[in-house]
């Protein structure tokens, strides 16, 4: 793959000399996180819709955080702390199953659970992070926090290929299921679907992802480019194939520009909070639409 | 075709220390209608739930399905849909999710699925709302909707957990005449029912569960009984002048 993230940087950077393209795309590491942004934005989108439909907000956010006790627990072994991998993944998956186990045995409501596991994840994370600062450097951990497209590396790239292609194997052909399990288990048994391996599925996709696209959203905001652009198509969408078309656009839209924009203005913003502040706008524009245009209104709850 | 016909020995059930069921011995017949009926909190919902498997529960559940068959199909039809209102998925894209092997509901019907779901939802009268969103049905439609999900495939076994709580007069006819017509193809039917004239029409054999087993075998001399009248609180000397179903103690299940 290095060959081909190579020749595509080559003919790219090519394009921007003769003023074809912007003159960011002169320099790889944007059209590292190009790249990166072309495969997440999809992904997030998608995987979003079901998200919402699967009121799962929360638990992405708490694997986020987790993702931040992986990262500490990597630097502590002696993995690469620019990409300690092995810990984040083998930490948020553990972490992921624990809690997805403890809330089919528990009476506690799923939000509650999840927000136990939450805080528990950011206090670890967060104490470990200020325990290990002292032996990175502190713009590494920023980027994990944030997201940075300055440390995009073919490493990087490599494992959210391999990630987007697990999340879409496991993804499509189980979509109907797994969003039937969480509309009515019930019902969903007597099709003979396993309720409980299609939530164990689902986590696991969720923490993959996570884990996979820290570098460009940062561990504190991946969890809204998997909220933020569902909720905005919701807003003014009737179907569930216009759902999962607009989430995938806004989303794609919006890393894509969180990642040009900065890099074109000069703004000194990570990548994370500008991919989120674009998708937040176009929440805002659908917001609005559903309030004041006539075909939008409904009756009040 | 011909449906299952389904024993129960010795079925009971225990939830976080709770006795549910105990001791329910039953033989539902083969391509007949079976009507469960009970108290509220009695352990309607749970003892067919268990029929399904979906519970742990002690003692043996068997399913004697016919030779010939070679699908074991079970249609559900559950007392109702908990979802968000406001979410994007059209009848049309519930319809994809339930039919539709591997592709996914937003990428369309299957070959063949659309024909399929459109024979379906009409046969529950809902051929205009395909494109309506859940949100925007009313409860009876859902409930009608939910009905059409179970007609595909054509089930062997069909289970109906209280379909008529939210149904008006004419989603009420629908669904008798569509039991019915079930019925006389052959499909095995258990029907969680509350409306005990319902019940004395089209049952051939009821079970009256309230934790135990109360009563099991055909309706007639069960609910012309005094442990029926006292169970469901009607009188039994007003029965001659008015229906049982508006006598009858109603409400949703457990």
């Amino acid at each position: 793959m290095t060959d081909f993230y190579e020749w595509v940087r080559t003919s790219l950077q090519a394009l921007a000399q003769q003023g074809t393209l912007p003159q960011a795309f002169e320099y790889s590491f944007v059209i590292n996180a190009l790249l990166c942004a072309l495969l997440i934005g999809p992904l997030l989108g998608g995987v979003g819709t079901m998200v919402v439909a699967k009121r799962m907000a929360f638990f992405s956010q708490s694997i986020g955080n987790a993702a931040m006790t992986g990262v500490a627990i990597g630097v502590m072994l002696g993995e690469s702390y620019t990409e300690p991998y092995i810990s984040m993944f083998c930490f948020c998956i553990l972490f992921a199953l624990l809690l997805n186990y403890t809330k089919g045995r528990t009476q506690l409501s799923s939000d509650t659970l999840i927000g136990v596991f939450l805080s528990v994840s950011l206090a670890v994370g967060a104490s470990l992070l200020l325990f290990v600062s002292a032996k990175v450097n502190t713009h590494i951990l920023e980027a994990v926090l944030f997201g940075s497209v300055l440390t995009v590396s073919n490493t990087d790239m490599n494992v959210l290929l391999v990630v987007t292609c697990v999340v879409l194997a496991l993804g499509i052909p189980l979509f109907n299921n797994m969003l039937l399990a969480s509309l009515n288990p019930s019902l969903a048994r007597a099709r003979k679907i396993r309720v409980e391996l299609m939530e164990y599925i689902f986590v696991l996709m969720i923490t993959l992802l996570t884990v996979a696209c820290l570098k460009i959203v940062g561990a504190v905001l991946v969890e809204a480019l998997l909220l933020i652009p569902a909720a905005a198509a919701r807003n003014v969408i009737t179907s569930l194939r216009g759902f999962v078309i607009l989430s995938m656009i806004i989303s794609t839209v919006s890393c894509i520009a969180g990642v040009l924009i900065p890099m074109q203005f000069d703004l000194p913003l990570p990548s994370g909070g500008a991919i989120i502040m674009v998708a937040a706008s176009f929440f805002v524009i659908t917001t609005i639409m559903r309030a004041v245009l006539p075909a939008y209104r409904t009756a009040k709850n | 075709m011909s449906g299952p016909s389904i024993q129960c020995q010795q079925l009971g059930l225990s939830l976080g220390g709770v006795e549910i069921l105990s001791g329910i011995d039953i033989t539902i017949p083969a391509a007949e209608i079976h009507c469960v009926i009970g108290p509220n909190g009695g352990g309607k919902t749970s003892f067919v739930r268990s029929l399904l498997g979906q519970m742990p529960h002690s003692g043996k559940v068997e399913i004697s399905w016919q030779a010939a068959s070679t699908q074991n199909t079970i249609g559900y039809v559950p007392q109702f849909l908990d979802f968000d209102k406001s979410l994007p998925i059209s009848v049309y894209d519930f319809m994809a999710m339930i039919c539709n092997h591997k592709r996914p509901a937003f990428a369309g019907f299957s070959r063949g699925k659309r024909e399929l779901t459109e024979l379906a939802l009409e046969r529950v009268g809902l051929s205009g709302k395909s494109k309506t969103q859940l949100g925007s049905l009313s409860g009876g439609e859902r409930q009608r909707m939910l009905f059409a999900q179970a007609l595909i495939p054509q089930p062997e076994l069909l289970i109906l957990d209280e379909p008529m709580t939210s149904l008006d007069n004419r989603g009420e006819e629908i669904f008798l005449s569509l039991i019915e017509e079930l019925r006389s193809q052959g499909v095995t039917i258990v029907w969680i029912a509350h409306d005990l004239q319902q019940v004395r029409d089209l049952a051939a054999t009821i079970s009256c569960i309230n934790r135990t087993l109360v009563y099991a075998g055909p309706p007639q001399p069960f609910l012309d009984s005094d442990e029926a009248a006292k169970l469901f609180r009607f009188t039994r000397p007003h029965a001659d002048t008015a229906p049982l179903s508006e006598l009858a103690s109603t409400g949703s299940a457990q």
